[in-house]
């Protein structure tokens, strides 16, 4: 975000403007961002004032307090199997989703940036999964994977690829790693783009003239566009990590984290552990612990990007 | 062979699978959604007998108007809302200088990384608080406040690309300064507005956790919640009609994102530039 003009940027010709003008322009700037950061404030900080509080209380399932119980919430997280399991989990949902996202978006990048027949029917096709909500295509993929009458079982036996039924919801073992495939094939589109920007600001004539002194594609590849494209990497897997992190759709709708919880991540675990368990107390500190890792995860990047910075 | 045959080729070689996994989902909506009932469970690719007429059934079997209804009375308030309030905070910080400019970016920053279901607990209690439990509003009101830091990224780098100069000349001709901005700023800052109310339409079309906490009666349910509905702990699930459903609900913004794709692109590059 460029701030390049702002010390220079006295937005009126003070001389020709008299004074009293001059001091009012001063209120103009917080007047223009009030509204923003007002209906931003009461939808975002009170929320998590109030997640604060109910972590550090004794609460009943109906959310009023009943006592402060300092870190309970937290230390009884800590001794449930099923939250520290749900932790590593989600650790890998992020990373299986995310690296997947990666491995597979920078050849179609690199593809889709050089001009071949069908190139504009290609672009269209990659992005549509972006114009589908995540929540149907869980909907139509969770008919696909029917155990009996999916048509993927149908697709496959037709194929020969196998002979018998796979109900592929029924155990944690199929079934997650096909939501991580489903959560790779819908973070395609907006990494595509982001690198396709990228690709886009290296001038051709580095090209023309590495290929003038001899190097291979693949060496111009290896030293010229995969270090251009370094920070749109960074920026990618950076909002591909906080998008995936939170993405809850996929898996309520495929599974709903089942069977016996095999497949909850954080936010579905949170979401039962508020309104299907009614552990409001232990919610909220599921919350703040998320709340936390983002946090984090956030500052890291920031300090990424001023090293960058810095270096360049 | 030309060079850039060869180059075709090898592209649809590599591009073929990947097309082929997308394209999935949607040859099942459109096959089953033409699926008589009979046929709908059997183990078959292709319709024998193609019910063109599913769609008009499915219309009173999900409840798809009013939900439709719901949907774009949600999505396009909170989009009018969302750009209304970023607008004008986007021309500050693109314009401005003012102390705490640097905070306010910051808890931009914050409240993007946030999403809604990490606040979903504390959104729940502030929507009981405030008496809109299962009122559109609860959703309108939380959708645009989360659309806010998005847009006005989004619309503050595409502002520091409108040189300063036009408006400046404006008031050297003695316009005031809301003059300037509106005959001279805003029809240039047009493109950027449009494509950022697209982004934050589709995001309240699509959004799921939220629609499904907040809103608790049929007559509210917005489109993916309904169609979720029809799926979700039943145990005879007419899925032609769920597939009819979906299909119509996705095929307007998909065509909307096939034609503006490029200038979407575009717009969302030169933001991600900056």
């Amino acid at each position: 975000m460029s701030e390049g003009t702002a010390p220079n940027a006295a937005p009126v010709p003070t001389g020709a403007v008299p004074r009293r003008r001059h001091r009012q322009g001063r209120a103009v700037p917080y007047l223009l961002i009030l509204p923003a950061f007002l209906l931003a404030a009461l939808i975002i900080l009170w929320p998590l004032a109030t997640i604060t509080n109910i972590s550090l209380h004794d609460v009943n399932r109906f959310g009023q307090l009943r006592g402060f119980s300092g870190m309970a919430n937290f230390s009884e997280l800590w001794r449930d199997p099923d939250f520290i399991a749900t932790l590593w989990r989600t650790l890998i949902w992020t990373v299986g989703v995310v690296g997947g996202t990666l491995i597979l978006s920078v050849p179609i990048a690199l593809v889709l940036n050089r001009d071949f027949h069908g190139r504009a029917l290609a672009r269209v096709i990659i992005m549509l999964p972006w114009s589908v909500s995540v929540t149907m295509t869980a909907v139509v993929w969770r008919w696909a994977l029917n155990g009996e009458s999916g048509m993927l079982n149908s697709a496959l036996r037709a194929g020969g690829v196998t002979d018998t039924n796979i109900v592929w919801l029924a155990s944690a073992a199929t079934a997650f790693p096909i939501q991580i495939g489903i959560g790779i094939l819908v973070s395609i589109p907006f990494t595509v783009t982001v690198f396709l920007a990228g690709l886009s600001s290296v001038p051709e004539d580095i090209y023309e003239a590495a290929s003038l002194e001899g190097a291979s594609d693949w060496q111009q590849l290896r030293t010229i566009t995969l270090p251009m494209l370094r920070p749109f990497i960074t920026l990618a897997v950076v909002l591909n990590v906080i998008y995936v992190f939170n993405s809850f759709p996929i898996i309520w709708v495929l599974t709903q984290g089942g069977p016996a919880n095999t497949t909850d991540i954080l936010v579905t675990y949170l979401y039962k552990l508020a309104f299907r368990f009614g552990q409001m107390g232990q919610a909220a500190g599921v919350s703040i612990i998320m709340f936390a890792i983002l946090m984090a995860f956030t500052l890291l990047y920031v300090r990424l990007v001023a090293k960058n910075e810095a270096q360049s | 062979m030309s060079l850039k045959m060869r180059r075709t080729i090898i592209a649809w070689a590599l591009m073929g699978p990947v097309a082929v996994v997308i394209l999935f989902p949607f040859a099942v909506m459109l096959i089953t959604a033409l699926k008589p009932a009979d046929e709908v469970l059997e183990p078959h690719w292709w319709p024998r007998n193609p019910q063109w007429s599913n769609f008009v059934a499915m219309w009173k079997a999900t409840n798809f108007g009013p939900a439709l209804i719901n949907s774009l009375l949600v999505s396009g308030i909170s989009t009018l809302l969302a750009v209304a309030v970023s607008v004008p905070a986007a021309y500050a910080l693109a314009r401005m200088p003012f102390r705490g400019k640097g905070a306010f970016r910051q808890f931009l920053l914050i409240s993007q990384m946030l999403s809604p279901i990490v606040l979903v607990l504390g959104l729940f209690q502030l929507v009981v608080t405030l008496g809109l439990l299962d009122s559109k509003l609860s959703i309108i009101l939380v959708y645009a406040a989360f659309a806010i830091a998005f847009a006005t990224w989004l619309l503050q780098s595409y502002f520091t690309t409108i040189p300063r100069d036009l408006e400046e000349a404006a008031w050297i001709e003695g316009a005031s300064r809301a003059t300037a901005i509106r005959t001279v700023f805003l029809p240039l800052a047009l493109p950027a507005v449009a494509v950022t109310c697209i982004f934050t339409f589709v995001q309240a079309w699509n959004e799921f956790v939220l629609a499904l906490t907040l809103l608790r009666s049929q007559e509210s349910y917005t489109l993916p919640i309904q169609i979720f509905s029809l799926v979700a702990g039943r145990y005879t699930i007419e899925w032609n009609y769920v597939m009819a459903a979906a299909l119509v609900a996705t095929v307007p913004v998909a065509i909307v994102f096939a034609v503006m794709q490029r200038h979407l692109v575009r717009g969302l590059a030169s933001g991600a530039v900056k």
